[in-house]
């Protein structure tokens, strides 16, 4: 089933117009400011390091796994992140199953550029024994829903799976120290991730007439827009990245412009993203209380036999 | 010889036919045609149906109307395991869905693990169900499925969690019809002199368990397929009240 005109979905002429026409007035097709987000809320899985988040009707699933490997040869003393996004056939009827296309493999460098390079997540802290185990660190995005905008939800959902993510604690140990020994869980207590800031995407879409300018584009809005920019920013203003790919050029000052409002957006969400890890680890804190009376049940009926 | 009535002890404290508290949304998803979320204790799944789309597949007779299955773990590569899962569910799907009322179509179904902590194959079939009825995608009737285990010491469980699958000596998928309510006089449901609901779609067996083994977890199967249908009736009268999905 290759991508069959009649299966692709395309914006009617009349829609387009309306898009372009409702703009100008500075009204978007979903009643919001050209500068307003869309409403973002953040849910955890049992586990630790999964997430789902939904920005209006965007839906992304983060998920975090670690596993003991030999770390570059020209980086021993560093661990690995990795992260694989799956444009998954249940979000767009676009998105065709198998290798990603040319938006994953963007999406997946933008939220890669914006956390390894930005240093946000510390890779030394993941060293076990230079040169022969590190943690690799590998962050699976799955997209669930296409409703605009990717990116950021993207972004966010790595992010909320990083801060919830543990990984299991080793000690060294064997006759010359040279062997990792993984704790399981229930022995000690898993360790969470250092991570020093969130970089936080921010996606501008631009419209070919009077230059109009709206933050977080709808699908709708994306089939429509002459152009767009991503900018990661954090919340103390430094920027992690930009990405302007092709599309219509823009001055300068709207790419000032752009990146002031990216800053304020950035603190707002940099809170939200925090307190929605506060209550899942308050969470998780008082299902570890409530396990412990089962657990010593188990031990003395074990004892008697 | 089977203790049917014997105390077992499982972790979580539930008894031998108890199942896990189940959990099932429909029209979740926007740009789908039809999606539901299923979980069965702390399995959960994500279905999604798009449907019938023009064309079928070059190896696919297009005189019928095709299923697709796409299965995506929830994380890793995509190997012989995804294979199977979506071989199986193709052919459940296949025998459930009135196949020529759409002619040379393909329905996609994209089933997206979210969490596996036991009886995944049982919750993604019955998520797909229920996503094909979110979609209206003709149907004869829905598939209702189940995991039975069998112990070394002969006594069945039923949806087991991850570490009571491993620690079985053998288990068994089934997937049963789903139990009839009728207006229709009784004979007209029957099959050879049987109800409907006591046939069996779909079997898949892990591990070595007796023709006894089997026939019991048969019989225990079809009396929880039963709750389990129950479940579904309650679960799609009730939305089905709701606004349907616009646009």
């Amino acid at each position: 089933m290759e991508g069959r005109l009649a299966n692709s979905w395309r914006l009617t002429v009349n829609d387009k117009n309306f898009i372009k026409t409702a703009l100008l007035s500075e009204i978007r097709i979903d009643g919001r400011k050209p500068f307003e987000f869309r409403k973002i809320s953040i849910k955890f899985g049992r586990e630790d390091g999964s997430s789902e988040v939904q920005l209006g009707q965007t839906r992304v699933m983060g998920m975090v796994t670690a596993q003991l490997v030999q770390p570059y040869r020209d980086r021993p003393k560093e661990g690995i992140l990795s992260i694989f996004t799956e444009f998954s056939p249940m979000a767009d009827p676009s998105f065709e199953p198998g290798r990603p296309g040319e938006l994953a493999v963007e999406l997946g460098r933008i939220v890669d550029r914006g956390l390894r390079e930005s240093r946000a997540v510390d890779t030394e802290s993941l060293c076990i024994l230079a040169g022969k185990f590190v943690w690799a660190i590998r962050i699976d995005l799955h997209i669930l829903d296409n409703g605009g905008n990717l990116v950021d939800a993207a972004n966010i959902a790595a992010l909320a799976a990083l801060l919830t993510f543990r990984r299991p604690e080793c000690s060294l140990g064997g006759e010359d120290g040279q062997e990792v020994i993984v704790h399981p869980p229930e022995i000690r207590e898993p360790l969470p991730l250092t991570v020093h800031h969130l970089p936080i995407a921010i996606s501008f879409g631009f419209f070919s007439n009077e230059s109009i300018l709206v933050i977080d584009p709808t699908h709708n809005e994306e089939a429509v827009m002459g152009g767009r920019m991503t900018t990661t920013v954090n919340a103390n203003g430094d920027i992690c990245a930009i990405q302007k790919s092709g599309g219509e050029g823009v001055p300068r000052r709207v790419i000032m412009q752009c990146l002031q409002l990216a800053t304020s957006k950035a603190a707002s969400i940099t809170k939200q993203i925090k307190d929605a890890v506060e209550v899942f680890n308050t969470e998780r804190a008082l299902r570890k209380i409530k396990r412990h009376p089962t657990s010593t049940g188990d031990d003395v009926r074990e004892k008697q036999n | 010889m089977r203790e049917t009535a014997m105390e077992v002890d499982r972790e979580d404290g539930r008894s031998q036919n108890q199942l896990r508290p189940l959990a099932c949304s429909r029209n979740i998803l926007h740009r789908a045609h039809g999606s539901a979320s299923w979980s069965q204790g702390d399995t959960k799944v994500l279905a999604a149906v798009y449907g019938p789309k023009a064309g079928t597949k070059k190896n696919e007779n297009p005189e019928k109307a095709c299923i697709e299955v796409i299965w995506k773990p929830k994380t890793g590569q995509i190997g012989k395991p995804e294979k199977e899962y979506e071989m199986i569910l193709k052919r459940t799907l296949e025998s459930v869905c009135i196949l020529t009322v759409n002619p040379n179509t393909t329905t996609s179904i994209i089933v997206q693990v979210v969490n596996d902590d036991g009886a995944l194959l049982p919750s993604a079939i019955n998520a797909a169900c229920m996503a094909l009825v979110d979609a209206g995608i003709p149907m004869k009737h829905l598939a209702v499925a189940i995991c039975c285990c069998v112990a070394k010491s002969g006594y069945v469980i039923l949806d087991p969690t991850k570490l009571e699958e491993q620690k079985m000596k053998a288990f068994a998928y089934l997937v049963f019809p789903n139990s009839v309510h009728s207006v229709l006089p009784e004979g007209s449901l029957r099959v050879e002199g049987e109800p409907i609901e006591n046939g069996i779609i779909t079997s898949v067996t892990h591990g070595i368990m007796s023709v006894d083994d089997y026939f019991y977890c048969l019989e225990r199967g079809r009396a929880a397929s039963v709750k389990l249908s129950d479940f579904l009736r309650r679960n799609l009268q009730q939305q089905s009240t709701d606004s349907s999905k616009a646009g």
